[in-house]
């Protein structure tokens, strides 16, 4: 059994009278490709919300590499290795793509004092960055502003840019949603290479039922902000409340 | 001598006819080509042998464009890099002067300098508002401050004079140098500018820069890359009142004495204009803007005075109105300044007489 890599324990996160969360605990371990998976408005962005300290919740606790990030703020849970993308594209429109995926860099690398530019430092940081862009075959664009990209490219920056951090445990919101089946198969061996050959545990959150059974290790089910299943994929299918959520109760 | 000739020629053309970048590390030079180090080395030179050649009024308009250069350069790392407005920037150029004029003479570059840290000291407390509010609020706020300094310019008069302002004495020297010599204040302004324009390029593309962008750009997204929000908005703040500082301290020189009415907001307005004529985004940018914001009125009161002196008193009235204009402008037809146009020129000449 790999060891565990991130915890929540019962987090409970309301707004007023909405119930985002009501005691949802999971676990992932070492190598994971978890899955979060529920109908529209389950929970599962606000869920990563709580986990990369954007939203405080009202009750539990999130442990990650066996320490309470409590009070942490976004940065400071990143800079430990807690990397995350977003749902609706959150890129640096104005940078070039290079500098997107530097700034990530910076992450594995080693910053210095922004006000003393280090040369060395900065070709380190080039050359990392170059390594993931190649990896995610986006040398070709490097140097174009990454607003400026189609969707598909777009997303897959992001992805490089949360990669170059070389993050122990991603937090991808939605990778896949709005993609050709090209693309999603294409950013599919993406992470399921950099999960091998970097050894980054993978949270995601997504719709595509059939791209979460094939590929993940561990489901999560959510609805209305409570777990309905958590467990191997192969049993999502069968699990009756699942089932309803999705599909409704038969008559 | 045929191999002599044969060595030197290789050699030169290895040091000078690289076209192509070979590795990540000349990517990330200054002037990583060689057109580009030839212009750089050209420009530094003509700017050291400038004041030998030309007399004193065309050096004194030069170092205004200096001065209006650094002060530009200043708000553009704000603006231009991270997104922050600011209307308060001639205050801060102001905070330089009043500090310069208590330490002048062969000490005039420490007076400079002190000017600079003072200004950026203070520009850390204005980039306080900058962590809660943005945009239109923020230019409200940095407004207040360009307000509350102009009253305090006029009435702390045992620091700055008052509204008569201070005076330098006329025979003041910088090691036996006559500082009422515009070409001497220009190399002093060099001393500070050339080291400070390489500093801002090098700030630009490094981490400060792209941390600056990805503020400007996306600030929830920074902060989840690990951008320090805090830290990279003051930095901001301090290092654009720092270059607005220090701009002041050589104007307080050229001019020969400190007044509040060249720190108003109109002045603010001005590098403002600067930084947008010139194109937000690259260095080279307030150079042409401060160019351009300078010689406008320098040219447009030759042309008045061709007509009579009567005309050249107006023109002084529609100053702001030819601003205000400009701006409109270049936002409408050229967002990317001064520099989106000289590349597009340079881009048209790189395949005349072809189209493509």
């Amino acid at each position: 059994m790999s060891k565990v890599l991130l915890e929540a324990q019962d987090l409970h996160l309301s707004f007023r009278g909405v119930k985002a969360l009501v005691g949802v605990s999971f676990s992932v371990s070492e190598g994971d490709l978890f899955a979060v998976i529920g109908p529209n408005g389950a929970g599962k962005t606000s869920l990563l919300n709580v986990l990369s300290g954007l939203y405080r919740p009202q009750q539990g606790r999130v442990v990650f590499l066996g320490e309470d990030l409590a009070g942490q703020s976004p940065q400071a849970r990143v800079r430990k290795g807690l990397g995350r993308t977003f749902q609706n594209l959150e890129l640096f429109r104005g940078m070039t793509v290079l500098d997107n995926v530097k700034l990530g860099a910076e992450l594995a690398v080693g910053g210095y004092t922004d006000l003393a530019p280090k040369a060395r430092l900065e070709w380190k940081i080039r050359r990392h960055a170059e390594e993931v862009l190649d990896y995610l075959h986006l040398s070709p664009y490097r140097h174009a502003p990454a607003g400026a990209l189609p969707y598909g490219l777009q997303k897959r920056v992001e992805v490089a840019r949360a990669l170059a951090g070389r993050p122990k445990l991603l937090l991808l919101d939605e990778p896949m949603a709005g993609l050709s089946l090209e693309e999603k198969q294409d950013l599919a061996r993406f992470l399921l290479d950099a999960r091998r050959e970097w050894g980054v545990t993978l949270v995601l959150v997504e719709h595509d039922l059939k791209a979460v059974l094939e590929l993940s290790t561990g489901v999560l089910v959510m609805s209305y902000g409570e777990v309905l299943y958590q467990g191997a994929p192969a049993g999502v299918r069968e699990n009756p409340r699942v089932a309803e959520a999705y599909l409704g109760r038969s008559a | 001598m045929y191999r002599l000739s044969q060595s030197l020629t290789d050699a030169f053309s290895r040091r000078f006819s690289r076209t192509v970048r070979e590795d990540y590390r000349q990517d990330e030079a200054y002037a990583s080509t060689p057109q580009g180090r030839f212009w750089l080395v050209i420009a530094i030179i003509s700017l050291l042998v400038m004041p030998l050649l030309l007399p004193q009024y065309p050096m004194f308009v030069a170092t205004q464009i200096l001065v209006a250069a650094l002060a530009g350069l200043g708000l553009h790392l704000l603006v231009g890099g991270a997104g922050q407005i600011s209307l308060g920037q001639a205050a801060f150029v102001g905070i330089g002067a009043y500090t310069s004029s208590h330490l002048t003479g062969d000490l005039a570059p420490l007076g400079i300098l002190a000017g600079g840290l003072i200004a950026a000291l203070i520009g850390i407390v204005l980039g306080i508002p900058s962590l809660r509010i943005k945009g239109a609020y923020l230019a409200i706020a940095t407004l207040a401050f360009q307000f509350l300094a102009d009253y305090i310019f006029k009435r702390w008069t045992d620091f700055t004079g008052g509204v008569a302002g201070r005076k330098l004495p006329a025979e003041g020297t910088f090691l036996g140098l006559p500082l009422a010599d515009d070409r001497v204040v220009f190399y002093l302004g060099l001393v500070f500018a050339i080291p400070m324009f390489f500093y801002a390029k090098r700030l630009l593309s490094t981490r400060a820069g792209r941390a600056w962008f990805a503020v400007r750009d996306n600030d929830l997204s920074a902060q989840l890359s690990g951008v320090d929000l805090v830290r990279s908005k003051l930095t901001a703040f301090a290092l654009s009142a720092f270059y607005g500082g220090i701009a002041g301290g050589i104007l307080m020189h050229l001019i020969g004495a400190v007044t509040p009415e060249n720190f108003v907001l109109s002045f603010s307005i001005q590098y403002l204009a600067i930084v947008i004529v010139g194109g937000a985004g690259t260095v080279l940018g307030a150079v042409l803007g401060a160019f351009f914001i300078v010689l406008i009125p320098e040219t447009l009161s030759v042309i008045a005075g061709a007509f009579g002196p009567q005309y050249v008193a107006q023109l002084s009235a529609w100053r702001s109105v030819a601003f205000g204009v400009l701006i409109l402008l270049f936002l409408i037809l050229e967002p990317r300044g001064l520099v989106g146009l000289w590349g597009r020129i340079r881009d048209y000449f790189r395949t005349w007489p072809l189209p493509y």
